[in-house]
């Protein structure tokens, strides 16, 4: 009887994991009914259209207020030059976007799988290093000396280019003036910040007018990420290693983080939402941030006019870090083995890789700033912007990005995100620097070593 | 998920309460026929359907896992590692910290959950009760919403400036940090999940105790038992193997988590509520693939749910053999 039982357990106990088998299974299925549709909508216009065989090249992207807007004016130029290419853009989140790349480049079935695929930089070079020619070589349309080196960096393996830059995430500080005046301070006390010149605005701010200076979200390490890479570190070093113990600038990132904590002068916000809601709502007076962040901002069109920006604060105990930094950022890529590939590379080299007018103009509907060299000679790149008190916010971007230090994002980035989490908290708790990032250190070479 | 399990269960004790008839009544000698012989034939033809579907469905990718559990790498680079994986196990604190979260979850939810469901079933099953069925059709309902959407609510509601929190400021509390404190984070988990199933088993306690005769309870009453007396001397003991079953599934559901915490808190703060299906889920899409070690992982679960159901039968079940 008891080895009845025993039986009787682990076999249902294999049920209950062909039970999560079958679960992953129902993504795949997801996947293959979109495709599906997909197709079906493809049909249609190719009834309507008659005799010539109509091209059709789909895109993927994540921001309906950003990226996707974008694709869709380049979408609407392109189609002016090529009215026989039907472009679908599509608009995911970030994370299905994300799931469905890994699921399709692991079984290598690339159905119902775009042409063109954003990807945040922070991602791109896992893709390029374990999967190797899921992604065209675009070298032929993306024109090296032309786009902003660090940009490049992160998108080039074995001297090849893989993508077409798409925005800059240039790190700066988006304040409100008005709090920070009453607070008693000027525009120009935010000119060249530090830190601790940060911290102590913020301690006024709050003494002053009772509101948080910059909301914190315990599971983004953003503001540290940006902290890091204006001294021209990163959790990895430049060979793919984990800099983590020894890494100074992030042990200074990491005492800056916890100061703020501790001084009282953030609010915390869970999620991408919260965060945008507290700037929205006027519950802080900074975001510090990449650049992209504008288009979030102004969606407070009654705050028109407060805000202003500044270059990112460097950190004054760190040698080498400068005023400039960079937070996301992405790109446009083309997945090699989807029908259509040709179609897909003339379609970027059209818009997003020479196309200066759609820049300039993307400039003003979506606040993008490009890393398009040329782009910054543009007619709204150097407009002053009345929602941030006349400021010419785009020429400083511009600016800005020219100074961002160059770093090898690696392949783990947000594995080793989630670890730093848990060691950031340890920290906030009481633990000290060194010891949190000790264990934190093994914990990122684990991670390396099981991905080599 | 849990419906399967229940039905999965369901048929499991029945199958076990009829071989134990069996078993008990000693069946007699019987002499083998021809035509014994060619049923038994038919009989493996028609089971042979069903044994050719699960192998492809269940078992080999059960194999495949675990084949999968001892390769290192990721895309092209995989390659046999050996237990490089187990070894990572061993000092990830994550997993470390999802066990944690889970069991948590377990010794805390579970017993809250079944005996909210107990009471609750005992109070709807008084015949005197008006309005019975709305209130059992009430508590049963948020079992019919779907997972997504019940996470997203209770998300809303206890979003760091939601409902929840305007209420208490008005009557002059400060806030709960529901989503950003990992103490109330795991809190609200609780509070959710408690929320979405305890009707659920409500409805096996009141069919449960449908199955009590009644005469029992008069006689307890002329024998002058309180309704404490009852409830505890009575009513629980004969629910025992109902008690299991809940149990059993609920433990087996909680070890599952995955919907509530990834809709919620997204596994956070700094990891404060993620579960084990989480971390796997995020070690598969959410960071840089690493399937191998997924699948070591995931046979953690699998040892996890043998010995905990294991456990289970062995301290409730004995009365049910």
């Amino acid at each position: 009887m008891k080895v009845k039982q025993i039986t009787a357990t682990l076999l249902s106990a294999a049920m209950l994991v062909s039970m999560v088998a079958c679960s992953g299974g129902s993504t795949a299925s997801s996947v293959t009914g979109a495709a599906a549709s997909e197709a079906a909508s493809s049909a249609a216009p190719s009834a309507a259209a008659g005799t010539e065989a109509p091209k059709k090249i789909t895109i993927w992207a994540w921001d309906d207020t950003f990226n996707v807007k974008a694709a869709n004016e380049a979408k609407a130029v392109y189609a002016e030059t090529n009215p026989n290419v039907t472009v679908d853009v599509v608009s995911m989140a970030q994370n299905d976007i994300v799931a469905k790349l890994n699921t399709a480049f692991e079984s290598g079935n690339v159905d119902g799988m775009p042409n063109i695929v954003l990807i945040e930089d922070y991602r791109i070079q896992n893709y390029l290093k374990s999967y190797p020619g899921a992604l065209s070589d675009l070298s032929d349309i993306t024109k090296a000396d032309k786009f902003m080196n660090y940009k490049l960096k992160t998108m080039t393996e074995d001297g090849k280019v893989y993508g077409v830059p798409f925005d800059s995430g240039v790190a700066n500080v988006f304040y409100r003036t008005d709090l920070i005046e009453q607070a008693g301070y000027k525009t120009s006390d935010m000119e060249s910040l530090t830190w601790d010149k940060f911290i102590e605005i913020g301690k006024a701010v709050k003494a002053k007018t009772g509101k948080a200076m910059i909301s914190v979200d315990p599971s983004d390490l953003g503001l540290i990420r940006m902290m890091m890479q204006s001294a021209g570190k990163w959790y990895v070093d430049s060979d793919g290693k984990a800099d983590i113990a020894d890494n100074a600038a992030l042990k200074e990132a990491l005492n800056i983080y916890k100061k703020m904590q501790t001084e009282g002068i953030t609010i915390t916000a869970s999620g991408w939402d919260a965060g945008v809601a507290a700037v929205n709502e006027s519950k802080v007076a900074t975001s510090v941030n990449g650049c992209w962040y504008a288009s979030s901002i102004k969606k407070a069109t009654d705050q028109s006019g407060k805000w202003a920006v500044a270059a990112f604060p460097k950190m004054s105990n760190v040698s080498g870090s400068v005023n400039a930094s960079n937070c996301g950022g992405a790109s446009w890529y083309v997945i090699d083995k989807v029908a259509g590939k040709d179609d897909a590379k003339d379609f970027l080299s059209k818009t997003f890789a020479s196309n200066t007018d759609l820049l300039d103009s993307l400039c003003k509907d979506i606040s993008l700033v490009s890393t398009y060299k040329d782009a910054a000679s543009g007619k709204n790149v150097n407009a002053p912007d009345t929602f941030f008190s006349n400021q010419t916010v785009y020429k400083s971007f511009a600016e800005w990005t020219n100074n961002i230090p160059a770093v090898n994002y690696g392949t783990s980035t947000y594995d080793i995100e989630s670890k730093m989490t848990e060691a950031v908290q340890n920290v906030i708790k009481g633990t000290s620097v060194d010891v949190a990032l000790k264990n934190a250190q093994t914990e990122v070479e684990g991670i390396i070593s099981a991905a080599g | 998920m849990k419906e399967n399990h229940a039905q999965e269960a369901e048929t499991a004790s029945l199958s076990q309460s009829r071989s134990g008839i069996l078993w008990e009544t000693k069946p007699p000698k019987v002499i083998r026929h021809k035509l014994d012989k060619k049923l038994n034939r038919w009989g493996w033809k028609f089971v042979a359907l069903s044994i050719v579907l699960i192998s492809i469905f269940v078992f080999i990718p059960m194999i495949g896992a675990l084949i999968m559990s001892f390769q290192t790498g990721k895309g092209v680079n995989i390659h046999f590692g050996g237990l490089t994986n187990y070894q990572r196990l061993l000092t990830d604190q994550t997993v470390r910290k999802a066990l944690g979260n889970t069991i948590i979850y377990l010794i805390i939810q579970v017993p809250i959950m079944i005996i909210f469901a107990m009471i609750i079933s005992v109070i709807l099953n008084d015949k005197k009760l008006k309005g019975r069925s709305f209130f059992r059709i009430a508590i049963f309902l948020p079992c019919i919403t779907s997972l997504v959407s019940y996470s997203l609510i209770m998300k809303n509601i206890f979003s760091n400036d939601g409902l929840f929190n305007q209420m208490i400021s008005h009557l002059g509390l400060s806030p709960i940090l529901w989503t950003t404190d990992s103490f109330w984070a795991k809190a609200l988990i609780i509070i959710a999940i408690t929320w979405r199933w305890t009707g659920y088993n409500m409805i096996f306690f009141l069919s449960g105790m449908q199955n009590i005769e009644p005469s029992i309870y008069e006689a307890a009453d002329i024998d002058g038992a309180n309704v404490v007396q009852k409830f505890t001397y009575m009513t629980v003991p004969l629910l025992k193997p109902i008690v299991l079953f809940t149990s059993i599934t609920s433990t087996i559901g909680t070890l599952q988590l995955f919907d509530e915490v990834q809709n919620i808190t997204q596994g956070g703060p700094a990891n404060g509520t993620v579960t084990i299906s989480q971390y796997i889920y995020n070690l598969c899409f959410k960071y840089t693939p690493n399937f191998g070690y997924a699948c070591a992982v995931a046979f953690i679960v699998v040892i996890l749910i043998g010995v905990l159901s294991m456990i289970q039968m062995k301290v409730g079940g004995k009365d049910n053999q």
